[in-house]
């Protein structure tokens, strides 16, 4: 079981890579594309938890990093997925008595984007990367945040629901009473 | 029972009846901060390595092998954008569109996708056979996008799915039918990354085509791939609607000469030193990218004569069959 849901998880994520890099860019708004990693890694963060919200982020992350077209310092998306997806691991356990509703999913959506952008461009300027445009970037987090959501209504429930068919009987167990 | 009382957060969370794992325990707290931590500082530790580029990062074999993972899934997912593309177009549309009757409009939907693809490859080979025209003496790898960096990282770069395998080297020129599209920093076996003339970290010798005078082209970092043109001479002064063309490299690397970059359209004067700074539109648009040459083979005749192309167009049926 435990097998199955990290290949599942893998297979989210490489899918999400593949679109992002290179159709999501096609309907790019104003040059900013939807995080579709990062909308995965949230899904999976509130499904399993604030590990696996932390390790699929470093996973998912590092591919962004090392995928073409990326051309920065590697580890910079990895460290600030991670993050993010622990960040949402969390708020998912401390409203754990239920389900996170869809209101709470779109604000952990727009946390997760604020942190890991905000994340990237920080170590960007640690490095001095003389790309980093600070002047840019609450626009572009604007524009990230309402597509990461807009995207996040659709892909979120998709995965949570793949992820909640290989649930342990022995953890659906627990949550039924 | 006794046990139970000595722990009262673990039974606190069975009476409770709170779902999934020790989530609430402090053992479960304690594995969690040590995952994060440990996350954290596998990342620090490749940001440190990566960081040092000059050294030879360990993190390049990587890169090579997610490319080579990554390439074909990208090349694959590119193939299937032309609904996408038609989405956009449709969108761009939309104003025109809602005038039109809708009922004609559902009618005639099945012929319209039809136009749409045929369009899309009308336009393909319109783009290669500019490239042939624009630099008729060199010899060039056609090549298509298949990934864009996105505007939130702050990298203007592109993957093209040419690479070592078709004599794509790290430095080689890319252009497109329009003119200059950046240079190659980054190549594997089967994909290339270009980094566009557009991005901060790009700087291109570029001469103003009214005067020869000559100049450096630097990126903005803008969406719209906007430019900045310095004069070496702080005298000279370019005007609005003069033409920047590249000067070249020797040895054609990492630009060569005679490709169109942009027009300028807005002279301002330095603030507190000499010289004035020009605002150069990019010919090529950024955000539309998709079929690219590389220069991989010298000039046939002196790069001067580049200026100004005139080569007789021959047929590109033979070379467009590549990008798909």
């Amino acid at each position: 079981m435990i097998a199955l849901r990290i290949g599942l998880a893998a297979l989210f994520l490489m899918v999400a890579v593949t679109v992002q890099t290179s159709v999501l860019t096609n309907i790019a708004v104003a040059g900013v594309t939807g995080d579709l990693v990062l909308i995965v890694v949230i899904a999976l963060a509130l499904s399993r938890g604030a590990e696996w919200g932390a390790i699929t982020g470093f996973a998912g992350g590092l591919t962004l990093d090392i995928v073409p077209p990326a051309d920065h310092t590697a580890g910079r998306w990895a460290l600030s997925l991670a993050i993010a997806g622990y960040v949402a691991g969390l708020i998912r356990r401390e409203t754990s008595t239920g389900p996170v509703g869809p209101l709470g999913v779109a604000l952990t959506v727009v946390l997760g984007t604020t942190i890991s952008l905000f994340l990237y461009s920080a170590t960007g300027s640690l490095l001095h990367d003389p790309s980093v445009d600070w002047g840019e970037f609450g626009v572009r987090l604007g524009i990230a945040a309402g597509y990461d959501v807009v995207g996040a209504i659709v892909v979120i429930p998709l995965v949570m629901w793949i992820l909640g068919r290989v649930v342990p009987a022995r953890e659906r167990r627990r949550v039924a009473p | 029972m006794l046990k139970d009382l000595g722990t009262p957060a673990r039974s606190a969370f069975r009476s409770a009846g709170t779902p999934l794992r020790s989530a609430g325990t402090p053992r479960g707290v304690r594995r969690r901060r040590t995952v994060l931590v440990l996350v954290v500082l596998a990342c620090l530790t490749l940001i440190v390595l990566d960081a040092r580029r000059s050294a030879g990062s360990p993190v390049e074999p990587l890169r090579e092998a997610a490319a080579g993972v990554f390439g074909p899934l990208e090349s694959t997912a590119t193939s299937a954008r032309q609904p996408v593309d038609n989405l956009r177009d449709r969108f761009a549309e939309m104003d025109r569109l809602k005038a039109e009757n809708e009922k004609l409009q559902r009618a005639n939907e099945d012929l319209t996708r039809e136009l749409n693809s045929s369009d899309y490859a009308r336009n393909r080979a319109t783009e290669l056979d500019k490239l042939l025209k624009l630099a008729p003496a060199y010899t060039m790898t056609p090549a298509r996008v298949i990934g864009i960096g996105s505007a939130q990282s702050f990298n203007h770069t592109v993957t093209i799915d040419a690479g070592t395998a078709d004599g794509v080297r790290v430095d080689m020129t890319v252009l497109n039918g329009t003119g200059l599209v950046g240079r190659v920093v980054r190549t594997t076996q089967g994909t290339a990354t270009v980094l566009l003339i557009g991005d901060r970290n790009s700087t291109v010798g570029g001469r103003l085509n009214a005067t020869m005078a000559l100049g450096f082209v630097s990126g903005r970092g803008e969406v719209e791939g906007t430019l900045d043109y310095k004069l070496v001479d702080l005298k000279a002064r370019p005007k609005v609607g003069d033409r920047i063309v590249t000067w070249g490299s020797s040895g054609n690397a990492p630009y060569v000469s005679g490709v169109p970059i942009g027009v300028v359209t807005s002279v301002t004067p330095n603030e507190g030193s000499l010289g004035s700074t020009a605002t150069i539109e990019p010919y090529v648009d950024p955000t539309r990218i998709d079929t690219v040459g590389v220069v991989t083979g010298p000039p046939a005749r002196p790069p001067r004569a580049q200026l100004k192309p005139t080569t007789p167009t021959p047929k590109v049926s033979a070379t467009e069959g590549k990008g798909n």
